[in-house]
């Protein structure tokens, strides 16, 4: 089975305003390499500042590799190659809720994609809007409202169907269910589910919640400073973790747990 | 003793039409030195709560309330310029959303060394410089910013949500608050720093005496640091107590629902396989259900609940539902 998504020692240095002529670099990440294949969840943990969002940035072409390669379908992707990585990798961000557009309706954010890759006239564009909006526990009433008219969980499924409307293979979700409440977001990650058995698609989960992590991932990279700590199978990691900062992320979620 | 008592809190969104009742008629209050939750799904009106309180809301929106007590004070009787001048000489809110609260056109030092109360200081003005300066760099080594240099002279923009969200907690801080609303503190952070955050909150609150009402959307983050909860449902009440009350027998069967859906604790489940949770999702205010809003949702729903149930209280306990699960246990 050849590999969706193929990164091989991507790594990038964020070049940092010069001091006379020596230049200054913050290395947030340093190379690193793996593989994800349909069907497949990826999960990158770790600390603030170690670089998980840079590589997410770096997966869908928002900042340019410093160095490494990137495959998709065996088939390498080139810096300037924004419109095949777009439909075919797509990202939630982080910060959704500032990432909408404030002067757009909800159904202007979720067309502009549609109109960008697809040919589909308009009624089949609201269709798809529809049953998008459907899909991610939204009601059709909600395209003419505004982003700000909704709480900040709401904005979150509005992105993650700005993500899923175009069906990409590859779905990046940075931080994306840290901010939905539990009922949702049992619901959100059962849809994930549904639509990876569904779609194929790949996902790669940057997440601060192990519990998530433990139920959804298959495969596991613990990011410390931009160096990878420890990689491998997601129960085998978090069961028995080697590494002193892996048992340090896991105890601290382990108070949660004392309540119970 | 109260320090805050708020009797049926109501909060009106003024349309063009009929206004929209977001808030209906919710009760909170807080001990001195306590440590309350307020806990609800995304939507459920914690935020504009918070915010009412605060008096922050701008003019679209209408507050009232039975009552207003503010360390024994009525504040109702006051008019709303003094009632904010009192709470904000005693409050601080950590706002929910930090890039957006943070002056974009000042730096962090800047904006920190204005939130520092001046009044502690003596002697003339070069030294209180200095002192403030050296009060704003304290404040970022509590909130865990070992880099403070940097931070100082940066714009919020160059942070990361997680750096901003700590600025914001050093500078809530800054103003030494009685009560601190904490709206998700920790939102933009992963585990490890929560835990710091919280811990330190945990600290202020032993050392200082400070009351926090710390809010969130998830029942299973809190839990561990707070004395009492109060959970909230589409602007409505639905259940308070005691954490051991709330997390060992919810009377709510919303408040069950939460804790059957959280992914920690379904940690005995099989990996992939579908999750615990109520159908469907939050109205929107504009559909707002009659009755009790969770209706559309609820499993134990019967016709009665076209009415909304009142508050009842068990021991402190107290439940807003007309079939609550206090007989199951
Ligand atoms: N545009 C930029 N210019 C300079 N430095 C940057 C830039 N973006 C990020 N950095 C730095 O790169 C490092 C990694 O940042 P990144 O956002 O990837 O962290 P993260 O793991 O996503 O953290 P968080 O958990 O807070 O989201 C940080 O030290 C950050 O300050
Ligand atoms: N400016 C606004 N205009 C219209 N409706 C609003 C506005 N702000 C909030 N609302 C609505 O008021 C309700 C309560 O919002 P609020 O922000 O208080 O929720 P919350 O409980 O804080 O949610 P979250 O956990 O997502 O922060 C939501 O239904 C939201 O859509
Ligand atoms: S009042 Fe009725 S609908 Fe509301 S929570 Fe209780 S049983 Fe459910
Ligand atoms: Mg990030
Ligand atoms: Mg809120």
């Amino acid at each position: 089975m050849t590999d969706l998504l193929e990164v091989t020692n991507i790594s990038k240095a964020y070049k940092l305003p010069s001091r006379w002529f020596k230049k200054r670099y913050i290395h947030a990440l340093e190379p690193i390499s793996f593989q994800i294949q349909a069907h497949k969840t990826l999960a990158i943990v770790g600390e603030t500042g170690s670089g998980k969002s840079t590589l997410a940035k770096l997966l869908v072409g928002a900042e340019t590799t410093t160095t490494g390669e990137i495959k998709l379908n065996g088939q390498s992707l080139h810096q300037g190659n924004f419109k095949q990585r777009c439909q075919h990798i797509r990202m939630i961000f982080q910060d959704s809720g500032t990432t909408l557009n404030p002067s757009l309706t909800i159904q202007q954010l979720l067309d502009e994609p549609l109109c960008l890759n697809t040919d589909l006239n308009e009624e089949e564009r609201v269709q798809l809007i529809r049953e998008t909006l459907h899909k991610v526990g939204l009601l059709a009433e909600h395209m003419n409202f505004y982003p700000h008219m909704f709480s900040g969980g709401q904005k979150q499924r509005v992105s993650l169907a700005r993500a899923i409307i175009l069906k990409p293979q590859v779905v990046i979700l940075d931080e994306a269910l840290g901010a939905l409440d539990p009922s949702l977001r049992s619901q959100m990650i059962n849809l994930l589910l549904d639509l990876q058995q569904q779609m194929g698609l790949a996902y790669i989960l940057i997440g601060h919640n192990l519990g998530i992590v433990r139920h959804f991932s298959d495969d596991i990279i613990v990011l410390c400073q931009g160096q990878v700590v420890e990689q491998g199978k997601t129960l085998n990691v978090l069961n028995k973790p080697k590494h002193k900062y892996t048992k340090k992320l896991i105890m601290s979620q382990q108070y949660q747990l004392i309540h119970r | 003793m109260n320090l805050l008592d708020v009797r049926n809190l109501s909060i009106e969104l003024l349309t063009n039409n009929k206004p929209i009742l977001a808030v209906d008629k919710v009760s909170l209050t807080i001990k001195e030195g306590e440590v309350r939750g307020l806990v609800g799904e995304s939507g459920s009106g914690k935020s504009l709560l918070a915010q009412a309180i605060m008096g922050v809301l701008d003019e679209k929106w209408h507050v009232d309330a039975d009552r207003f007590h503010w360390r024994g004070n009525d504040l109702m009787r006051l008019s709303a310029e003094e009632r904010k001048s009192i709470i904000s000489n005693d409050v601080a809110m950590i706002f929910q959303e930090p890039m957006a609260c943070l002056d974009p056109t000042a730096t962090i030092g800047e904006q920190l060394e204005e939130a520092v109360d001046q009044q502690q200081f003596e002697g003339f003005f070069w030294k209180k410089r200095q002192q403030r300066k050296l009060e704003a760099i304290n404040l970022l080594h509590k909130v865990g910013i070992k880099n403070h240099i940097q931070c100082l002279k940066s714009y919020p923009h160059q942070l990361t949500e997680a750096l901003c969200q700590r600025v914001m907690i050093a500078m809530a801080l800054a103003k030494k608050p009685l009560l601190l609303i904490a709206d998700e503190p920790t939102a933009a952070m992963e585990s490890t720093n929560q835990g710091q955050i919280f811990r330190l909150l945990a600290s202020l609150n032993q050392l200082k005496n400070m009351s926090i009402l710390l809010i969130s959307h998830d029942l299973e983050n809190v839990t561990h640091w707070t004395n009492t909860i109060t959970v909230m449902y589409s602007g409505q009440f639905v259940e308070a107590g005691t954490t051991d009350q709330i997390f060992k027998q919810p009377f709510h069967p919303y408040t069950r629902a939460l804790i059957d859906s959280s992914p920690t604790a379904n940690i005995h489940i099989p990996t992939k396989s579908r999750l615990m949770t109520l159908p469907g999702s939050i109205p929107v205010l504009q559909h707002l259900p009659i009755g009790c809003r969770l209706g559309p949702r609820c499993p134990r729903a019967q016709r009665e609940c076209v009415n909304s149930p009142k508050a009842k209280n068990h021991q402190g306990h107290q439940v807003s539902c007309h079939f609550s699960l206090k007989g199951s246990y």
